[in-house]
């Protein structure tokens, strides 16, 4: 065999591998996601599908939901902007090396950590209760460096010359950055956003401290000064989804089917934000 | 050369110096350049004529520890000085080596200066963009993809959509920075005819690799050596009886 | 360093100077063949000119080549442009050699003892003057190329002489020798014009030195 042979022989020895390995993965992910699915559906009663305040998942959904978009009012200007600044801003040095190292740390902190720091800072120090708005702010204390480093990312790997361009044409570095940068970085900042995003759907241990339990809505009550009953209320305690997987599981009583259930909603939440982030 | 009144320059520098830091990039530089001509200025890498080019529209000021001492002037007023630069980029636009639309629409990218010039009135913006377009000759090839993505333009496109981006503004001198160096051929001379066509409106400043190029389309051509202007002239009399040796030494590739 | 266009610019020096040698060999065998009426060397002169035509075109080509291939400026296009002219004045020189040798071959030239001598010093300064021309070119030596300039005067005054005299022999002759004094002019203006193509050179030489050709600046 000569070395040309010997040579597309591992090609293709590799190339097999490589195959074997994605189909692995593959097969992993459906068989995983169809469990889940599929148990979570099979001992389902259509009573859970309700909105009611025990025994559904139909308020966990909504709080789900609300609280990753109530988080992400926060996170993507902060980010977003903590992006901006690193990438066309901060100058070279000691204080910018710190900023992103925190920044680095902060996104590798694990989540019942951030938990307790929201709870010490939200609740024992501000005085919120435990809330919506508590458990969106510790999501977003998640989800900041993850936009931050996306947006940082994406400004740095434009092409030098649209900001030579721009500034070339008369602009200012503002009008630079509103108008060419962030528009060409749109796709790689939403990509970051919808990662942060699905972070938040699944996230459980930042919201144990801080979120409570409560599912008390009443949908005809649109009233925000009211009493906590209000489903747009951000001071109202507020379950989610993987609260109450966590709860069926370790609260006696709770019916595990309801849990099953609450795991393949979520799954297919966080699938489609998946496959969202693609198109 | 023969006399020529102050209104015939465009540019009057003197003693200009420039630091990058501790490197002295350009060494007391004066130079007159005439409007309403082809200017060219060549030189090895390194020599200090791209620098000098972007010294005229202050592209240098974004650059960190750059130090620019010495006046130029246009016409007759100090850019440093008696301008910010917003108003010099205005009337000193700028077309790059490597042509960089930006990623819009070949409408938006031209009406993109005006737009940050306040100009926001449809109508107004659509007569600017055809007149640049026309102007940079290729109208006819874009008119019906104007809602399209610049991107997809071949280089040649791009470069010339650059140019009428930068014609959008109304300029009164055009900065090329060896503008056809990433293009083939046929992009190369229909920019260079564009340059000589666009020379009746506005004075035009190249820097080019291409000492062809130079003799091809430049009216005037100055040789920049380790950041100094060694040879100024008219650009036949600089190719064919040059004064300098080092001029003589370059240009017929006998250079080092 | 462009060492292929060097050498390619050296090969063109060689090539000149060997069609200036060409011609001055030529020049000095008519000038033989006058002072002996011999029609052999004669015959020789007219067949060599054809070599100097064929130089002709190869240093032509190599020009055209040189210019494509190298797109040269200053004193390089300068060398290459002034090259294409004087070779053109090279072979004019050549022709005129051999048209002096048609006369004596057609013509059974006879001698003329009283003006052979001031003929063949003319022929003798013309053909110092060729070889000059080409050498001040390949020398790039600027005085050479004046001083084949002011013997151009030399050779014109050479041709005032000898026609004075031929006019006076053609009085004295009284209708008789018409055919022999005319050739005689014939051949003196050749050698006259021959002067004027090797003055031309130089002043093709010059420009290729200064960029100035005949007091004016041809490129600008």
């Amino acid at each position: 065999m000569n070395r040309v042979q010997r040579a597309r022989g591992i090609n293709q020895i590799m190339t097999g591998v490589f195959y074997l390995i994605a189909v692995f993965f593959f097969t992993l992910l459906i068989g995983f996601a169809s469990y889940v699915i599929i148990k979570g559906f099979t001992g389902a009663t259509p009573e859970m599908f309700a909105f009611a305040r025990k025994g559904s998942i139909g308020n966990q959904l909504f709080n789900t939901i609300y609280l990753v978009f109530i988080s992400l009012l926060f996170s993507i200007p902060l980010g977003v902007t903590a992006g901006i600044y690193l990438a066309m801003y901060a100058k070279k040095g000691f204080l910018t090396k710190f900023l992103r190292i925190c920044i680095e740390t902060l996104s590798s902190l694990p989540s019942i950590v951030v938990g307790l720091f929201g709870y010490l800072v939200f609740l024992v120090f501000f005085g919120l209760g435990k809330s919506l708005l508590a458990g969106a702010l510790s999501v977003s204390i998640l989800a900041i460096p993850v936009i931050t480093t996306t947006t940082e990312d994406a400004i740095n790997g434009l092409p030098g010359h649209y900001l030579q361009a721009s500034l070339g044409l008369g602009a200012t570095r503002w009008q630079s950055i509103y108008h060419v940068l962030i528009p060409a970085c749109i796709p790689r900042i939403m990509t970051g956003v919808i990662l942060a995003a699905g972070r938040g759907f699944g996230e459980a241990a930042a919201l144990l401290y801080t979120t409570g339990s409560g599912t008390d809505l009443r949908w005809n009550n649109w009233n925000l000064t009211s009493p906590p009953t209000c489903p747009l209320n951000i001071f109202r305690p507020a379950e989610t989804l993987s609260l109450q997987i966590w709860g069926g599981l370790q609260i006696n009583g709770q019916d595990p089917n309801l849990a099953n259930l609450s795991a393949a909603i979520l799954m297919i939440l966080v699938l489609l934000f998946s496959i969202g982030e693609m198109h | 050369m023969e006399a020529k009144k102050a209104n015939d320059y465009k540019f009057d520098i003197s003693h200009l110096n420039l630091h990058y830091g501790d490197f002295h990039a350009l060494k007391d530089v004066n130079m007159k350049i005439e409007a309403n001509k082809i200017t060219a200025f060549i030189g090895p890498s390194g020599c200090g004529k791209s620098t000098f080019l972007k010294t005229l529209n202050r592209m240098n000021d974004l650059v960190e520890n750059c130090k620019i001492d010495g006046n130029v002037l246009l016409d007759g007023k100090d850019i440093f000085k008696e301008m910010d630069e917003i108003t010099l980029r205005h009337r000193v636009g700028m077309v790059f080596q490597q042509p960089n639309p930006f990623p819009k629409s070949v409408y938006d990218n031209v009406a993109y200066g005006p737009r940050i010039a306040g100009i926001k009135k449809k109508s107004q913006l659509d007569e600017i963009v055809e007149r640049s377009l026309r102007q940079a000759a290729i109208w006819d090839e874009l008119k019906d993809r104007l809602n399209k993505s610049a991107l997809g333009l071949s280089g040649g496109q791009q470069q010339r959509l650059c140019i009428a981006r930068t014609l959008a503004v109304e300029p009164e001198v055009i900065l090329m920075d060896e503008p056809t160096s990433a293009l083939d051929p046929i992009s190369t001379s229909k920019i260079e005819d564009l340059a000589m066509e666009l020379k009746k409106d506005y004075t035009i400043v190249m820097v080019t690799h291409n000492m062809q190029q130079a003799v091809r389309v430049s009216d005037n051509t100055a040789f920049f050596l380790l950041g100094e202007v060694i040879e100024y002239n008219d650009t036949e009399k600089l190719f064919s009886i040059p004064e300098d040796k080092r001029t003589e030494d370059y240009i017929t590739g006998r250079f080092g | 360093m462009r060492n292929r266009y060097d050498m390619q610019l050296h090969l063109l020096d060689t090539q000149l100077t060997h069609m200036g040698e060409l011609c001055e060999t030529a020049i000095a065998k008519v000038t033989q063949a006058l002072k002996e009426g011999n029609t052999e060397q004669a015959q020789v002169v007219i067949k060599e000119d054809e070599e100097i035509d064929q130089i002709e075109k190869d240093i032509e080509r190599l020009c055209l080549k040189l210019l494509l291939q190298q797109q040269p400026v200053a004193r390089d296009l300068r060398r290459i442009s002034a090259a294409l002219k004087m070779i053109t004045d090279m072979e004019r020189i050549g022709d005129q050699t051999s048209d002096i040798a048609e006369i004596i071959i057609s013509s059974k030239w006879e001698k003329m003892d009283e003006n052979l001598d001031k003929l063949t010093a003319m022929a003798t300064g013309v053909s110092k003057m060729v070889r000059n021309s080409v050498t001040a070119y390949v020398e790039k030596d600027l005085e050479l190329a004046r001083t084949v300039m002011n013997d151009d005067d030399e050779i014109d005054d050479y041709f005032d002489e000898i026609r004075d005299q031929i006019i006076q022999l053609i009085r004295e002759a009284d209708g008789r020798d018409g055919r022999k004094l005319f050739d005689f002019i014939m051949v003196t203006k050749y050698l006259e014009r021959i002067g004027d193509h090797a003055t031309n050179i130089a002043e093709w030489v010059e420009f290729a030195i200064t960029g100035v050709h005949k007091d004016s600046a041809v490129m600008h």
